[in-house]
């Protein structure tokens, strides 16, 4: 009996997915071995991709067989990849600190231009053209309800903003409280986000759902094959 | 030595204007104007003089003052009663050795150490004969009978147990009437001086209590108090140290045993011990110190080669010995005191006979040589008690050595010193040789002529009995430098040394103004010092240090405290205000540490139930739609925007254009993501796929994404590359996108990511998506964006729809299914999942809305009984 | 060590920013930010690597020290070993990966990820009973609303519902998920401003 590939795939992913499953009846050691196999897996799957699709490609292949510009340009990629590992010695950690340090210098700065460009100028753009009864008409919507989702979208945006304001004053009393004004339209921020919230948790879970219902019929299936 | 002022404390030279040490910034000059011109340094020779520091009085401590009150009376008492009952207070009893404490123990105060109070506050009080009974002794070890090595020293002479061989050696030589201990002379002289201190009131005493009217301001309260209790302290440290000579037990150190069998002839206390630094070579062994050496020699030495001693002797009691006894001067000593010689000591000379003066002997060495009546009238009266005390040296140890048996040294320095003055006003007496026990020593025969009523034990010490022993005992535990300072000189010839032979070796001394103001003025006041201790008390002590001694710290009510010991409250003294903050903090301490209790457990209770039952629901309606395979829900309607659009820029995708896809989404939404994504990539018409991924599963999950829902791609057209994982999120998103070639490089024809047609993302993670849009804005802004998401990111995705940042936004199953019936494909994924992920939906949302109306329910009474039972 | 950490911080910072808002006045800030973006990409996946090597050394100490669930911690490293043989010698796209990635891995995660629908619910469920307030009805009502707009009733079909649900979707959650990606964006900038001013120094150096 030849065991194919396939075949494998199917009991492992049949295993597993029980004992996954097994925590429902509620914990207990064959979910946690899956667990531990599981993540033992994974590491090893992410530390190979790390190395074949990462550092042999971008650093020791070029160093190995590059040109004398790439293996110069790599020289610092190198060493700091050395003062990295050396986080895994207690006592040389200290010196990853410099590759650790020019990380967060670019991630950083990549972050901040992103979030400039790519976020907080176009979606406050967004919330202005939320109200372009131009871009509407060529969207076929009317105007009213242009401006009535318009004011609703800036209405909950500001104050969503203003509800994570959590600037106060102190009173009389020694109690610190925000504004008043701040106070009601942080109420309705609070509305918006709790709409949002519900909006996300039944997001997610449909994606569960849809996970749940994606093992369940993978169960189904490899019993049929073998009925 | 006249140009400068030496430091009391650290003895460094200073010039005499100076106000204070400039080694140690101590006072140099009293602070008290009209000591300034009294304090000059004491010159050899220079007689002493009466201080007034009557004024400074009532700056002294309560203590001191007490303790001068005390000395004042007992001096009168004891003038008063010296005469009368000079023979009934040697008859009696002994005095108490540790007697010196009472007036310590009355008159301490709480700050003072025991120590301390002990040298300070033994100045001797009116310390009465009468009451020195039989039963107080020298040294109180309990009752009076507790001494059974002197009974038996007694009633057997030759047995001398505790007597060690090498201080049986000794005594030989020093029981000759020539060879005396000075320490004898010194009782000697104290007893004349006591039977003269009447006569002689004028003449300062050696060792006064009231020497305080010289105290400056700089002299330390510890040396005052140890200045007034000179005599006392000098004796006691003597008989410390014949104690420790004369015990073989095992605390004499070794040195001191191998000293005594090499001094056999030499007396206990030699005076070679005085000049340690300088003293002439040694005949013990090189283990032992200089100073121990230089007492072998002087002992081994005649009188007359003790120049350098008294020189030594002279300097070192300019150096350490404090107490000068200089009222004891008199003037023939006066004019024979080498100028070397320190005042104290011309004291100690001016009770000698000029004519038994040895040139090399120090004044006051000779003056402990000399005999008894000729320091009647000059001696110090502590020193008049000295001078028969040499004879039959044997007896005294075992009798010393169960005296002090367990005492501290300090301990029986500070006691008898009264003692021996008292008894010394006795030693005048004549001692019928008919009381002399025939067992006894010629010397204590002598003595016993004073003992004629006392009938119970033989006396621990007698003034005028003193013998060998008992100044051996006395010297036993004595400091080094006392020892020296005791040494009796071989020259034990009863003649004075003339002080003028000293002059070329003894360095004239300047004394310290505070050493000056310590000199005794008043030989009254020393008479009275020296009373003996009046101790009635027996009480026996049972614990500590002095445990089985007897009235060791009497309460006699002469020295009970003048004023009572601070009472110090126990109770803590806290306001209202402070009790009222203490109790907050005590209610919110008490409160940290208890348990709150939290009426939302109990609903825990019934969890598992609740969790069993959801499980079983969903698993089994799930379970039996997908077995079923029933299509009994139908497809959804409608098409949203972002559903919409993305099906246009699907379709607005040209032929065989390259399209950059993002896989990013975890294995876990794989299902979701496959199901959601295959009918957008059924609308692309045969594209040239380029696959990347910002996570590490996304490589994979692309290979099988393209070998599952997209299967046999060559005949749907599909050519694709996978670039695999790319690392570092955003910054390697911005790479790509700022040079894709660069990034990746298998990505050949691509020079920019403008050169795709579109960029599909697949995602699971608005974050990843965010990422994707924010960094690919600035340059990819031309291509259009597609992003398929799982369900649970797409609220967070949606603004980036509605600000036209991306054309299309497929989300979740209901995306997918909604897409799949509008691009006219074949049914595929979503429709094998939509029955039951429609049947899911709808029991979880009446669960949600049921359980959450039951539980709402639940909780408003569980509030309403929570309030209720408040 | 700290002002030099933090001049290679603020340093790289500048030159990446550069590259994004100057690459138009300097052409060559663009290859500079390529470069060390590319830097930057290598770095961290040699993080990776020592992430999964402190893994490693995490529970090979469990058990070493025969800690409670030492046992657990050997089949982890023990997997981890053997994964990572097989991906070192036959590469990640190996069939043999591919079978440990949809036979364990992809299960194992799913399954998790359906573990998840029981919780959400319960979760949902209970939730009024611990907390009633304003935002805790918003929000179940909310989900519920979405969780039923999204489904559709077996034999029959409400219009009404999807539209209002997308309606709740496109407008009412928009608003507020924009004014959240907004504040995100906001404190991302802070944050991340503050590092390439020095002020914070995340990479260790106080």
């Amino acid at each position: 009996m030849v065991i194919s590939a396939d075949l494998i795939t199917g009991i492992l992913s049949f295993l597993f997915t029980l004992l996954i499953l097994s925590y429902l009846i509620g914990d207990n050691p064959l979910f946690r071995i899956a667990i531990y196999i599981f993540v033992g897996a994974s590491s090893g799957y992410i530390a190979s991709v790390a190395w074949w699709q990462v550092i042999w490609p971008r650093l020791v292949s070029p160093l190995m067989f590059g040109s004398m510009l790439e293996k110069g340009l790599l020289l610092i990629p190198l060493i700091g990849s050395i003062l990295i590992f050396m986080k895994v010695s207690p006592r040389l950690a200290g010196m990853g600190r410099i590759a650790m340090a020019y990380i967060v210098g670019v991630g950083a700065a990549v972050t901040i231009a992103g979030a400039l460009s790519g976020t907080l100028m176009p979606q406050v753009m967004g919330t202005i053209n939320a109200f372009d009864l131009v871009a509407a008409a060529g969207r076929n919507i009317e105007a009213v309800e242009v401006v009535f989702n318009g004011a609703l979208i800036l209405a909950g945006t500001v104050f969503t903003l203003i509800y994570f304001h959590f600037g106060a004053r102190p009173q009389a009393d020694g109690s610190m409280k925000r504004f008043r004004l701040i106070e009601i339209l942080s109420w309705g921020g609070h509305i918006f986000i709790g709409i949002t919230l519900g909006a996300i948790f039944a997001g997610v879970y449909a994606a569960a759902l849809t996970a749940l219902i994606e093992r369940i019929a993978s169960l189904i299936n490899f019993i049929g094959n073998f009925l | 030595m006249a140009d400068v002022i030496k430091c009391p404390v650290c003895g460094e030279s200073n010039l005499p204007d100076q106000e204070f040490c400039q080694y140690c910034q101590s006072r140099l000059q009293p602070l008290t104007g009209s000591l300034k011109g009294a304090n000059d340094p004491i010159k050899p020779g220079q007689a002493p003089t009466k201080k007034n520091t009557a004024e400074l009085e009532p700056i002294l401590p309560q203590w001191l003052r007490d303790a001068r009150d005390s000395a004042r009376k007992s001096a009168e008492d004891n003038a008063a009663q010296a005469g009368s009952q000079p023979q009934e207070s040697f008859n009696t009893s002994p005095p108490d050795l540790l007697a010196g404490l009472q007036s310590q123990s009355g008159s301490d105060e709480e700050e003072t150490p025991d120590w301390l109070a002990n040298i300070t506050g033994a100045a001797p009080k009116a310390k009465k004969p009468q009451a020195e009974s039989p039963e107080v002794r020298w040294v109180e070890l309990g009752g009076a009978k507790d001494f059974p090595q002197e009974e038996s020293a007694k009633e057997e002479p030759e047995e001398e147990p505790f007597t060690p061989s090498w201080l049986t050696g000794l005594t030989p030589t020093e029981s000759s009437s020539d060879v005396k201990d000075e320490l004898t002379d010194w009782f000697r002289q104290e007893n004349d001086s006591q039977k003269s201190q009447q006569s002689s009131e004028s003449q300062p005493a050696p060792f006064d209590t009231s020497f305080s009217a010289s105290e400056s301001s700089d002299t330390p309260d510890w040396l005052k108090k140890m200045a007034a209790d000179n005599p006392q302290n000098d004796d006691a440290l003597f008989s410390d140290a014949s104690k420790v000579f004369e015990t073989p037990s095992s605390d004499t150190p070794d040195w001191l045993r191998q000293m005594a069998a090499e001094d056999d002839n030499a007396p206990i206390l030699s005076a070679g011990t005085f000049d340690a630094p300088t003293s002439t070579p040694s005949s013990s062994g090189d283990a032992q110190p200089d100073w121990l050496r230089a007492m072998a020699d002087s002992q081994d030495r005649p009188q007359d080669a003790l120049p350098t001693q008294s020189a030594d002797s002279a300097s070192f009691s300019e150096l350490t010995f404090d107490e000068p006894p200089t009222g004891i001067a008199s003037e023939a000593v006066k004019s024979a005191t080498n100028d070397n010689v320190p005042d104290w000591m011309k004291g100690f000379q001016s009770t000698e006979s000029e004519e038994l003066v040895q040139s090399e002997t120090p004044a006051w060495l000779k003056k402990e040589d000399e005999p008894a009546p000729s320091a009647e009238t000059e001696a110090p009266a502590w020193l008049s008690s000295m001078p028969a005390t040499e004879s039959e040296p044997e007896q005294a140890p075992a009798q010393d050595d169960a005296a002090f048996g367990d005492i501290p040294s300090w301990l029986k320095a500070a006691a008898p010193q009264s003692s021996l003055y008292e008894e010394s006003a006795a030693e005048d007496l004549p001692l019928p040789a008919s009381d002399s026990s025939p067992d006894s020593p010629d010397w204590l025969n002598t003595f016993k002529s004073t003992e004629i009523s006392f009938e119970g034990p033989p006396p621990a010490f007698t003034p005028d009995s003193q013998s060998n022993e008992n100044i051996d005992a006395l010297f036993a535990e004595m400091p080094d430098w006392l020892t020296n300072a005791t040494d009796p000189s071989p020259s034990t010839s009863t003649s004075p040394i003339p002080a003028a032979n000293t002059d070329e070796n003894i360095a004239p001394g300047e004394l310290p103004s505070w050493v000056q103001a310590m000199r005794p003025v008043d030989t009254g006041s020393a008479r009275s010092s020296s009373s003996p201790s009046a101790s009635g008390d027996r009480t026996l002590e049972s614990r500590g240090a002095l445990a089985g001694l007897q009235g060791v710290l009497p309460s006699v009510p002469g020295f009970t405290p003048t004023s009572k010991p601070k009472a110090y409250s126990i109770k803590l003294q806290a306001s209202e205000e402070q009790q009222a903050h203490a109790g907050l903090l005590e209610q919110i301490l008490a409160a940290e540490t208890a348990p709150v209790p939290i009426a939302s457990f109990s609903a825990l209770t019934t969890s598992r139930n609740l969790r069993w039952f959801l499980s079983f629901a969903l698993l089994a309606v799930i379970t039996t739609v997908l077995f079923m395979r029933g299509q009994s829900f139908p497809m959804p309607v409608g098409v949203p925007r972002e559903i919409n659009g993305a099906l246009q820029v699907s379709q607005s995708i040209p032929e065989g254009a390259p399209v950059l896809v993002a896989f990013d989404y975890e294995p876990a939404r794989a299902g979701e993501m496959e199901a959601t994504a295959a009918p957008i990539f059924n609308v692309l018409r045969q594209p040239n796929l380029t696959f990347i991924s910002t996570n590490e599963m996304g490589s994979i999950l692309a290979e099988r994404f393209i070998s599952g829902p997209l299967a046999d791609p060559d005949q749907s057209g599909f050519q694709y590359l996978n670039l695999g994982y790319l690392p570092g999120g955003q910054m390697g998103i911005r790479a790509f996108a700022q040079n894709p070639t660069r990034t990746t490089p298998q990505l050949v024809d691509i020079t920019s990511l403008s050169q795709f047609m579109a960029l599909i993302i697949i995602t699971d993670n608005a974050d990843s998506a965010r990422a994707w849009i924010e960094q690919t804005s600035s340059i990819g802004n031309a291509i259009p964006i597609l992003i398929i998401s799982s369900a649970q990111a797409a609220p967070m995705i949606q603004p980036y729809y509605e600000s036209q940042q991306v054309g299309g936004l497929v989300s979740g199953l209901y995306g997918g299914a909604v897409f799949e019936q509008n691009n006219g494909g074949v049914p595929g994924i979503t429709r094998t999942y939509w029955d039951a992920y429609s049947i899911g939906m709808l029991l979880a949302m009446a669960l949600i809305v049921g359980g959450g109306l039951l539980n709402l329910a639940l909780g408003l009474r569980d509030r309403a009984a929570m309030r209720e039972s408040n | 060590m700290r002002v030099f950490t933090a001049v290679i911080a603020i340093a790289a910072g500048i030159l990446i920013l550069g590259g994004y808002f100057l690459q138009g006045l300097f052409p060559a800030l663009a290859d500079v930010q390529t470069l060390l973006l590319n830097w930057a990409i290598i770095l961290v996946g040699a993080a990776t690597l020592v992430g999964i090597f402190n893994l490693i050394s995490v529970h090979t100490d469990k058990v070493r020290r025969r800690e409670k669930g030492s046992t657990y911690s050997a089949i982890l490293v023990i997997c981890l070993v053997v994964t990572l043989l097989l991906g070192m010698i036959l590469r990640p796209d190996h069939s043999a990966m591919e079978i440990v990635m949809n036979g364990i891995i992809l299960p194992s995660e799913a399954a998790l990820m359906g573990l998840l629908t029981i919780s959400l619910l319960y979760a949902a469920i209970r939730l009024l009973r611990r907390r009633t307030d304003l935002m805790s009805i918003i929000f179940l009502i909310t989900a519920a609303f979405l969780i039923f707009s999204f489904a559709t009733l077996p034999f029959a079909n409400i219009p009404a519902l999807g539209t209002v649900g997308r309606w709740v979707t496109q407008v009412l959650a928009l608003g507020g998920a924009r004014g959240i990606l907004i504040g995100v964006a906001l404190g991302t900038l802070t944050t991340g401003l503050r590092v390439l001013f020095g002020a914070d120094r995340p990479y260790g150096g106080n």
